[in-house]
């Protein structure tokens, strides 16, 4: 097959290498092996726990009834403690569950966050990546844990489940009067539709360019006429500057990483610094119409 | 080319025509796929919106801001392949005959009290049972009545029957008629039919329990009994399986310093508690109002901003007003009703624990219920019930307009 010319260099280095045929067209088909190392054992082990606790409490939900389980699976939910137990730790059955779940999972992501870490460092890389994942980190540690800590509740953070997270979405934006009014809301929705955009349109343009060769980006870029350099072509005629190689990862990184720092400042925000984003919206003048249902409301 | 230096003859323009190909079939495959998914989609709305027509499954397209009734009572039955009961011809034979003996009435305590004098001839009596009572709870007159005495309270039914009727007049009077209303809209009546609709046990059934769609209970995620618990909803204490709209926080609810009484209000400001729980209860109870008027959110709400009652354009959102005094009627009737009435097993005992009542019981996913009348027969002024409100819940201030 093809595919291994462009491989050979890196297939040395390793000596077990499988290939997964049936990904052929969509990925790369070698598979394996995994670096694990420490972070990446600690990573794993604690994950499997809060899968496991996970698991318990949804299945002590359905009463251990396989069937009941796949049919309410998309509802089932493993809440976080009552209002009234504020920042303690609560009874298994009463939000323990979470409260395990939730540890585990954020020791999960700091671990796997340490494990990119070194193996970047390792392969003499920028740690890109691993900041890139820490944007992230710092969306899920504001929802889970820094806003419920700020509000001096763990009941503010969302459930673990499927509904559960569609839920929060909601619940959150309806106590705290219009997530949409959020300005930082507005931002990170600018980041995630700029990211995706940045990506339709950077995918895009490197299947275009397929045919001039460029899925072999080490060699193109070293001739003319090939596909970056007609991909270059391309976006200075419709957008009047360039877009180079380097340009598009630097505007998808900072896209991407914008979505998630402007949804934690925004989640941040919400109660300590303001509690009603609509009456926010009124007094920057940002609501529709003559602001009829700006207060005084009933 | 210094990668490829090991490849073998031909394996790179091999490679590049295997992606080109597969590009190829990327693109068509987008495309058909495309137009595949949004055929299927359009053909499956259009054939469920048939589908739901035809079986009545949907309110009226259009929200019903007038107050007009989609559905009438006959409407209603007759969707479900049924029709209006009548009396029997035992009970009518023996009818003529009690009133050829009884011109005048000679215990009726309860409709010439609320309707005046007319309700001490028989034959008034007997156009409002065979109007009102035998289609609304689906009987004929023998299921309340001994028919060699239409006077006797010898069956338990009647005596249950009395104290529904009282409740009648006493929601209407209380809640119904003070319902805010724009000018010009009618205005409905409860009658038996309104929350029976036809049927003489519709509501303490085991049916309620296990099929809580059925009754206009689960909304939108069908809440589980965890859901409930862990949200802190209970019945007199216990957790129901479903969201029921009354609850015991609501059933504490008290009014303010202001002299409002706010069931669900949650959006926060500087002072609320921490916590999302009562978000949770909240959105629970409007996805219940959701299926139980067959309405969307906007009908009672601007999007915008749940809290307020008036819209972007400054149209004043008379449904929301209504629906909270609604919530009020509600209230009312699980506290001071429901556990007032008599047990059709033992008369002198009352039932206790009637199921809840919630927006379903009459609105059947309609904004005006299908066994609401718009007949109009004024009250006698002043009366006073018969049977007392365990608890006074105060008449809530109603918002309006311009306040
Ligand atoms: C005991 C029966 C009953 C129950 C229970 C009930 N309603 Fe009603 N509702 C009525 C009747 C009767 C009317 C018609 C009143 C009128 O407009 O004259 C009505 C009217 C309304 C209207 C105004 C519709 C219109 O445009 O005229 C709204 C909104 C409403 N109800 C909401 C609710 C909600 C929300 C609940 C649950 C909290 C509820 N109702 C529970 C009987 C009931
Ligand atoms: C759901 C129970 C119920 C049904 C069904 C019912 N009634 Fe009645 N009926 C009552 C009650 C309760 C009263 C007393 C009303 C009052 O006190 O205001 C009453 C009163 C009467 C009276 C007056 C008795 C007197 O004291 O003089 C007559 C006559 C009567 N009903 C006839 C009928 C006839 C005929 C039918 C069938 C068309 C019928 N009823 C169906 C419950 C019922
Ligand atoms: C506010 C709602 C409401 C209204 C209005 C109402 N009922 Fe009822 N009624 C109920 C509920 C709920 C039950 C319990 C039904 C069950 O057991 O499933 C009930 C039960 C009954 C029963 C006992 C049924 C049985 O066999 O257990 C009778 C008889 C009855 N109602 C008669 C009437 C009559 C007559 C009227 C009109 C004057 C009336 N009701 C109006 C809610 C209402
Ligand atoms: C039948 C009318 C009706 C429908 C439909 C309805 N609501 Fe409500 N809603 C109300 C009323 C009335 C209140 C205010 C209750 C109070 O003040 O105690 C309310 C309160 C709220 C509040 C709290 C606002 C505050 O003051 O804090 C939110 C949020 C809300 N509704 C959201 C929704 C959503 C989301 C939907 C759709 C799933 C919806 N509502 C559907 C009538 C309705």
């Amino acid at each position: 097959m093809a595919t291994e010319v462009y491989r050979e260099p890196f297939e040395r280095r390793t000596k077990t290498v499988r290939y997964l045929k049936f990904l052929e067209g969509l990925a790369d088909t070698q598979i394996g092996p995994i670096y694990l190392g420490m972070w990446g054992a600690l990573a794993f082990f604690s994950y499997l726990l809060c899968v496991f606790i996970t698991l318990i409490g949804w299945g002590e939900q359905v009463g251990w009834n396989p069937i009941r389980f796949l049919r309410e699976l998309p509802v089932l939910t493993l809440y976080p403690p009552p209002p009234s137990y504020g920042l303690q730790i609560a009874p298994l059955r009463e939000g323990g569950y979470w409260q395990l779940a939730t540890l585990f999972l954020t020791l999960t992501l700091v671990f796997w966050t340490i494990r990119i870490w070194t193996r970047a460092t390792a392969n003499r890389l920028r740690p890109m990546v691993p900041i890139a994942f820490s944007a992230a980190l710092f969306l899920y540690a504001a929802i889970y844990i820094i806003h419920p800590i700020w509000m001096n509740s763990w009941n503010e953070a969302p459930g673990h489940g499927l509904a559960a997270i569609l839920l929060w979405t909601n619940h959150f934006s309806v106590k705290y009067g219009n997530f949409y009014y959020n300005p930082f809301h507005m931002v990170s929705i600018f980041g995630l539709l700029g990211s995706t955009l940045l990506l339709a349109m950077h995918g895009a343009t490197i299947l275009a360019t397929l045919a001039y060769n460029s899925h072999r980006e080490v060699d193109e870029i070293e001739s003319s006429d090939e596909g970056t350099h007609r991909a270059q072509l391309l976006w200075r005629w419709v957008m009047g500057f360039n877009a180079t190689a380097h340009s598009i990862h630097v505007w998808a990184l900072g896209f991407a990483t914008l979505t998630a720092v402007a949804g934690a400042i925004g989640v941040l925000t919400s109660g300590p610094f303001e509690p009603n984003w609509y009456l926010w919206g009124c007094r920057a003048g940002i609501t529709p119409g003559i602001q009829a249902s700006c207060p005084p409301v009933p | 080319m210094s990668v490829h230096e090991g490849a073998p003859p031909g394996a790179v323009a091999k490679y590049d025509e295997l992606q080109r190909s597969i590009l190829r079939g990327e693109l068509v495959g987008l495309v058909a796929g495309t137009i595949m998914a949004l055929g299927a989609v359009i053909a499956i709305s259009l054939a469920l919106t048939d589908v739901r027509n035809e079986f009545g499954l949907r309110a009226d397209f259009a929200y019903n801001y007038a107050g007009v009734q989609q559905v009438d009572f006959v409407k209603y039955l007759a969707r479900q392949g049924k029709q209006p009961a009548q009396p029997s011809a035992e009970a009518l034979q023996a009818y003529s005959e009690w009133v050829a003996k009884n011109p005048k009435t000679v215990n009726v305590q309860v409709l010439n009290k609320y309707l005046g004098e007319k309700y001490n001839e028989t034959a008034n009596v007997f156009t409002y049972m065979a109007a009102y009572f035998t289609p609304g709870v689906g009987q004929s007159c023998e299921y309340c009545h001994n028919l060699q005495n239409f006077a006797a309270y010898e069956k338990p039914q009647k005596t249950v029957a009395k104290a529904m009727l009282i409740m009648q007049f006493e929601l209407q009077k209380k809640w119904v008629n003070t319902i805010p209303r724009p000018e010009g809209q009618p205005l409905y009546h409860i009658k038996c039919a309104t929350c029976h609709n036809g049927q003489a046990k519709f509501w303490n059934t085991s049916l309620k329990a296990s099929n809580p769609e059925l009754f206009g209970i689960a909304g939108g995620g069908n809440p589980t009994p965890y859901d409930m618990r862990n949200v802190g909803i209970t019945l007199n204490g216990v957790t129901p399986s479903s969201y029921e709209v009354v609850d015991d926080q609501y059933l504490a609810a008290r009014q303010d310093a202001d002299g409002n009484i706010n069931f669900y209000q949650v959006t926060a400001n500087k002072d609320t508690p921490a916590g999302l729980n009562a978000t949770y209860r909240n959105q629970y109870a409007m996805y219940h109002q959701n299926t139980a008027l067959g309405v969307g959110c906007d009908f009672c709400h601007y999007g915008g901003y749940f809290k307020s009652y008036v819209t972007a354009d400054g149209t004043f959102k008379w449904p929301k007003t209504q629906a909270r005094h609604m919530q009020a009627m509600m209230q009312d009737i699980a506290i001071n009703w429901f556990p007032q009435m008599p047990s059709v097993e033992n008369p002198n005992q009352l039932q206790n624990y009637y199921a809840q009542p919630n927006c379903y019981m009459c609105h059947r996913g309609y904004v005006v219920p299908p066994g609401a009348y718009s007949f109009n027969e004024p009250f006698v002024p002043g009366v006073v019930s018969d049977i007392k409100p365990l608890v006074d819940l105060p008449l809530l201030k109603p918002i309006l307009p311009n306040q």
